[in-house]
C-alpha cells in the first residue's frame, strides 16, 4: 500500500508538471509586440492594415490587407504583395470600416472634431450656418491631417415665416410663394448650398402641441422643381406621414425624418420605393424623444476621457414626450421601408435633445438593426448608400482610390453591430485620429465664499449673492414666451406667459450666481438647492447652467408651486450632467402648457 | 469512501494511464504517424508552403486547423483501433477481469488522446510561432489550445463507436477511412471555401469541421456562424457516438462480436 501511495502521489507531480511545463510554453509563445498592436502604433498616410476583415460599403469580406498611399486606398485584396518597409497594422480579430456618414447632422461649434472623434468622418448638414460652406468645401477637397469630419450641407433651410427652422437664432430667408422659389434656390447655390433643405413642417404630428406655418404644397413643389433645374437634390423634413406622401409625389429627393403619426401601408412604402426616394429616419432624436436610452447606454460604456462636454449634455439632455407610441410607430415605419426597398439612410439629427456628435451614429446603427435591418444594410445605410444619396464621393467605401476614412473596431461587427463603438483606431484621410476629447476651457470659475449663499430678497432684487436676477425666456431662441419680475413684500414675484413658437418654450427668472452673467462658480462642497415657492398650481423647473455647452437644452429638475408657501428641496446631482464646482446660473422657469403663470420664491440657497 | 479507498481508486487509474502511455509510446506504429504527421504536415504545408499558399494568413489558419488535425488523430487510433487491436490481442479481455474498473481503461485511453493532443499542440504552435512567424494574443494561445484539446471529447466518442463496432485491423482501415477524408472535408487542411459548394454542404455534418469552426472562431477566421450552433452539433454527435458504442458492446456481450480474443466466436 505505501509502495502504491506513493507511485499515486509520483504520478500526480507527474501530472502537475507536465500541465505546468504545457502553460508555461503556451505563456512563451510570441504576443503581438506593444508596437504592431493594433491601437499602439498609429502609422499615416502610407500603410497596410493586414488580414482584417472589412466591410468595403456593400458586404464583409475576411482576411483582407488594404494598402493606403497618400491617404487614398491603392489597393484591397487577400494577400497583397505588400513592400518590406511599409508600415502594418494587424487586423486580425479586428473589422475595418469605412469612415461614417451621418446623414442628419446640424454643424455648432466644435461638433465636428466630437464626430470624428467617434469615426463619423463626414456629415450631411441639413441645416447651419451657411458661412461655413466655403472653409468646408476647401477642407474636403484636400487630403491633409484634419480633427474635424467632412462637412458637406444644404446650408440654411426653405421654411414660411415663423416656420420651423426660424427658432434657433439665425437669420433664415423665408418665403410665403411659389413664384419665390426659383430665386431663393438660386441664393442657395451661391451660397454654396450642396443640396436644398425644404421644410413641410405645421407641428401636427406632435399632436398639436407646437402649432407652427408652414409651407404650402405649391410652394414645396416649386422649390423642389426649382433645386432639380438648379441640379440639386432636394430633401424634406417631415414628421407627418400625410405632408411626407405628399413631399414624394412632389418629386422629393430625400426625407430627413421619418413620420411619427402614422404607419406607412406596404402598398405606399412599395409606392416610395418606385418613386426612387431615400428616407434618413433619424431613430436616434426620435426613439430618445419617446424614452429610448440606447444612446445613453453607449455614454455609460465609453471612456470619460473621449466624451466632450458638450456631448453629454446634449445627449443627457434628451426632452421626454414621456413614452408614447411615437418611437415604436418610427420603427416599424423604417421596417417597412427597407422592406420595400425603400433606401434607409443612417443620421441622428445632432445636436438635438437626445443626440451627441459622433457618438449617437452607434446607437443610430442600432436601432436601424433593431428596426430589422441585416448588419451589411445597417453599415451601408451608414456609409455608401449615403455617399450616393447625397453625391459624395470617393467616400463611403473601401475601395481603390477612395480617400481613406477608416475606422478599425474590436470583434466581428458582422455578428453585433454594436462592435462598431468598440473603436480601435480612426484614420482620416489617412491621417490617425488622437480620441481623447480636449478639456473645455474652463478658467475664470469664481469661487464661492464661504458660509451660506442666501437671497431673500428683503432688499430688492439686486441684493444677495452674484450678478442677480433677470428674467429669462424663450425668445433668445426666436419663441415669443414673455416674463416680468418684480420684488413684492420680500419676495421675486415672477408673471408671464408661455407661447408657441419655439418647440420647447420656456419663460420665467434666471440667476445669475457668478460675478457677471455665465461666468460659472465653484460650488463644491455644496449639495443642496432650497428655496421657498408659492404660486398658480402650475409646475414648474429648475434649470441648471454650467459653464459653455452653449445652446444645447440644460440639465433641470421639476417643482411645484401650489397656494402656500412650501420649502422645495432638490439635491444638485438630480441635475443629471451638472457638475457643482462649475455653476453659472439657475433658472426657474414655466415651461409646457402653454398659457400664462405666476409665481412666487424667497429664501433661495445653495447648501 | 475513505481516503485510502480514493487513494487506492486514484492509483488504479493513474496506472492504467500510465501503462497505456507507456505502452503507445512503445508502439511506433501509434506514436510516430500521430505525433509526427501533424508536425511533419504543419511544417509542410503551414510553415514552408504557407504564406505562399491559398493565403497570406494560411500560416495562422492552418496553426489552428492542423491543431484540430493534432488533437484528432490519438482520439480516433486510441479508440477506435486501439480498443479493437486490444481486444483481438486479448490484452481487452484480460484487462476486464481484473478488478479495475473499465472505467480506468476508457480514461486512460482519453488521458493519453489529450496527453498526445497536448504534445501535438504544443509541437505546431511552436513550429507556427517560430516557423512561420504567427503571432497571437496571449489569450488567443490559450483559448485555441483549450478548444482545440476539448475535442478529444467528440473525437473519442466516434473513436470508441468505430472500435466498438470493428475488428483489429479492420479498425485501422476504417478509421483512416473516417479520419482523412474528414479532414480534408472539414477545411483542417485546406479552407473548404475552396471546395465545390456540394462538397461544402458535407462539412456541416461533420464534427471535426464544426471542431476547426470553433478553433478558427478564436482567430477571427472562421465562416461566421454560431458558436452555439457548434457546440450544439458537437454535443449531439457525441451523445450519438455513444449510444452507438453503447449498442456495439452489447451486441458484443450477445455474442455476434466477441471481446475474446480471435474475433467471432
Amino acid at each position: 500500500m505505501k509502495e502504491g501511495n506513493r507511485s499515486g502521489i509520483r504520478s500526480v507531480w507527474i501530472l502537475a508538471a507536465a500541465a505546468g511545463g504545457f502553460i508555461g510554453a503556451l505563456a512563451t509563445l510570441p504576443v503581438p509586440d506593444s508596437a504592431a498592436a493594433p491601437g499602439q502604433e498609429l502609422p499615416e498616410s502610407r500603410f497596410a492594415i493586414t488580414d482584417v476583415t472589412l466591410f468595403d460599403g456593400e458586404a464583409f469580406r475576411r482576411n483582407q490587407d488594404v494598402w493606403i498611399e497618400e491617404g487614398r486606398v491603392s489597393r484591397v485584396g487577400e494577400r497583397l504583395r505588400l513592400p518590406e518597409d511599409l508600415p502594418r497594422v494587424d487586423g486580425r480579430g479586428h473589422t475595418l470600416l469605412p469612415g461614417l456618414i451621418d446623414g442628419h447632422y446640424h454643424t455648432t461649434g466644435g461638433a465636428l472634431g466630437d464626430a470624428l472623434r467617434f469615426g463619423v468622418t463626414s456629415v450631411l448638414d441639413q441645416f447651419s450656418d451657411p458661412g461655413l460652406l466655403p472653409g468646408a468645401k476647401a477642407a474636403r477637397g484636400e487630403i491633409a491631417r484634419t480633427a474635424e469630419a467632412d462637412l458637406y450641407s444644404a446650408g440654411i433651410l426653405a421654411t414660411a415665416p415663423g416656420g420651423h427652422g426660424t427658432q434657433f437664432g439665425m437669420a433664415v430667408e423665408t418665403l410665403t410663394e411659389p413664384a419665390a422659389a426659383a430665386a431663393w434656390v438660386r441664393a442657395r447655390k451661391a451660397e454654396g448650398s450642396d443640396w436644398i433643405k425644404i421644410v413641410s413642417e405645421d407641428g401636427a404630428a406632435y399632436g398639436g402641441a407646437f402649432q407652427m406655418p408652414a409651407l404650402d404644397r405649391e410652394t414645396i413643389g416649386a422649390l423642389i422643381a426649382a433645386a432639380h433645374a438648379e441640379g440639386l437634390r432636394a430633401v424634406v423634413h417631415v414628421t407627418g406621414m400625410e405632408r411626407a406622401l405628399e413631399a414624394v409625389a412632389l418629386g422629393a429627393d430625400g426625407l430627413v425624418h421619418v413620420w411619427i403619426d402614422a404607419v406607412i401601408s406596404e402598398e405606399d412604402a412599395r409606392g416610395l420605393a418606385e418613386a426612387g426616394v431615400f428616407v434618413v429616419p433619424t431613430l436616434s432624436v426620435i426613439a430618445g424623444m419617446f424614452g429610448d436610452s440606447t444612446g445613453l447606454r453607449i455614454l455609460a460604456a465609453t471612456d470619460d476621457s473621449l466624451v466632450s462636454p458638450a456631448q453629454r449634455q446634449t445627449l443627457t439632455g434628451a426632452m421626454s414626450f414621456g413614452g408614447g407610441p411615437g418611437g415604436t410607430v418610427a420603427i416599424e415605419n423604417v421596417r417597412r421601408l427597407h422592406a420595400a426597398g425603400v433606401p434607409v439612410l443612417a443620421g441622428t439629427d445632432v445636436p438635438n435633445p437626445g443626440t451627441a456628435a459622433g457618438l449617437s451614429m452607434h446607437g443610430e446603427l442600432r436601432l436601424l438593426a433593431r428596426a430589422g435591418l441585416e448588419t451589411a444594410d445597417v453599415l451601408a445605410a451608414a456609409t455608401s448608400k449615403a455617399a450616393e444619396a447625397f453625391g459624395v464621393p470617393e467616400r463611403g467605401r473601401i475601395a481603390e482610390g477612395y480617400v481613406a476614412d477608416l475606422v478599425l473596431v474590436r470583434g466581428d461587427v458582422e455578428r453585433d453591430v454594436s462592435h462598431t463603438a468598440d473603436i480601435v483606431t480612426i484614420w482620416k484621410d489617412g491621417y490617425a485620429i488622437a480620441r481623447r476629447a480636449a478639456a473645455e476651457p474652463i478658467a475664470e470659475i469664481a469661487p464661492a465664499p464661504e458660509g451660506p449663499i442666501f437671497v431673500d430678497f428683503d432688499g430688492g432684487i439686486d441684493a444677495g449673492f452674484g450678478f442677480g436676477w433677470q428674467a429669462t425666456t424663450d425668445a433668445m431662441n426666436g419663441g415669443a414666451s414673455t416674463a416680468d419680475l418684480t420684488v413684492e413684500a420680500g419676495a421675486l414675484v415672477v408673471r408671464g406667459e408661455t407661447k408657441a413658437g419655439f418647440p420647447f418654450p420656456w419663460a420665467g427668472a434666471i440667476w445669475f450666481t457668478g460675478p457677471e452673467p455665465m461666468r460659472a462658480v465653484d460650488f463644491s462642497g455644496r449639495t443642496t438647492l432650497r428655496f421657498r415657492a408659492r404660486g398658480d398650481g402650475r409646475s414648474y423647473a429648475v434649470m441648471l447652467f454650467g459653464a459653455g455647452a452653449a445652446g444645447t437644452v440644460p440639465p433641470m429638475a421639476p417643482f411645484r408651486a401650489g397656494p402656500e408657501w412650501a420649502v422645495v428641496e432638490i439635491p444638485l446631482e438630480s441635475f443629471a450632467t451638472a457638475d457643482p464646482s462649475v455653476i453659472a446660473a439657475l433658472a426657474f422657469v414655466a415651461q409646457a402648457p402653454l398659457g400664462s403663470f405666476a409665481f412666487e420664491l424667497d429664501d433661495v440657497e445653495i447648501r | 469512501m475513505t481516503a485510502a479507498r480514493l487513494a487506492h481508486r486514484w492509483r488504479i487509474y493513474a496506472l492504467e494511464a500510465r501503462y497505456q502511455f507507456l505502452m503507445v509510446l512503445r508502439e511506433p506504429a501509434f506514436a510516430i504517424p500521430t505525433l509526427l504527421f501533424p508536425l511533419i504536415f504543419y511544417l509542410f504545408f503551414g510553415v514552408v508552403m504557407g504564406a505562399g499558399s491559398f493565403s497570406a494568413a494560411a500560416p495562422t489558419y492552418m496553426l489552428a486547423t492542423y491543431s484540430v488535425f493534432g488533437v484528432m488523430g490519438p482520439s480516433l487510433f486510441g479508440f477506435g483501433a486501439g480498443l479493437a487491436m486490444e481486444r483481438d490481442s486479448g490484452v481487452l479481455l484480460l484487462k476486464l477481469t481484473t478488478p479495475m474498473p473499465a472505467a480506468a481503461y476508457l480514461l486512460a485511453k482519453v488521458a493519453m488522446a489529450i496527453a498526445f493532443g497536448a504534445a501535438v499542440i504544443l509541437g505546431i504552435f511552436l513550429l507556427g510561432a517560430y516557423g512561420a512567424g504567427v503571432i497571437l494574443y496571449r489569450w488567443q494561445w490559450f483559448a485555441l489550445a483549450g478548444v482545440v484539446l476539448a475535442g478529444v471529447v467528440p473525437f473519442c466518442a466516434l473513436g470508441l463507436a468505430v472500435g466498438a463496432w470493428s475488428r483489429g485491423r479492420a479498425a485501422v482501415a476504417i478509421t483512416n477511412l473516417v479520419f482523412l477524408p474528414m479532414a480534408m472535408l472539414s477545411g483542417l487542411w485546406i479552407p473548404i471555401t475552396i471546395f465545390p459548394a456540394a462538397l461544402q454542404d458535407v462539412a456541416n455534418v461533420l464534427p471535426a469541421y464544426h471542431q476547426a469552426q470553433l478553433a478558427l472562431k478564436i482567430i477571427a477566421m472562421d465562416g461566421g456562424q454560431a458558436t452555439l450552433l457548434h457546440v450544439s452539433v458537437l454535443g449531439v454527435q457525441s451523445l450519438g457516438f455513444l449510444t452507438v458504442a453503447a449498442f456495439g458492446f452489447r451486441r458484443a456481450e450477445t455474442g455476434a462480436v466477441s471481446i475474446r480474443p480471435g474475433g467471432m466466436s
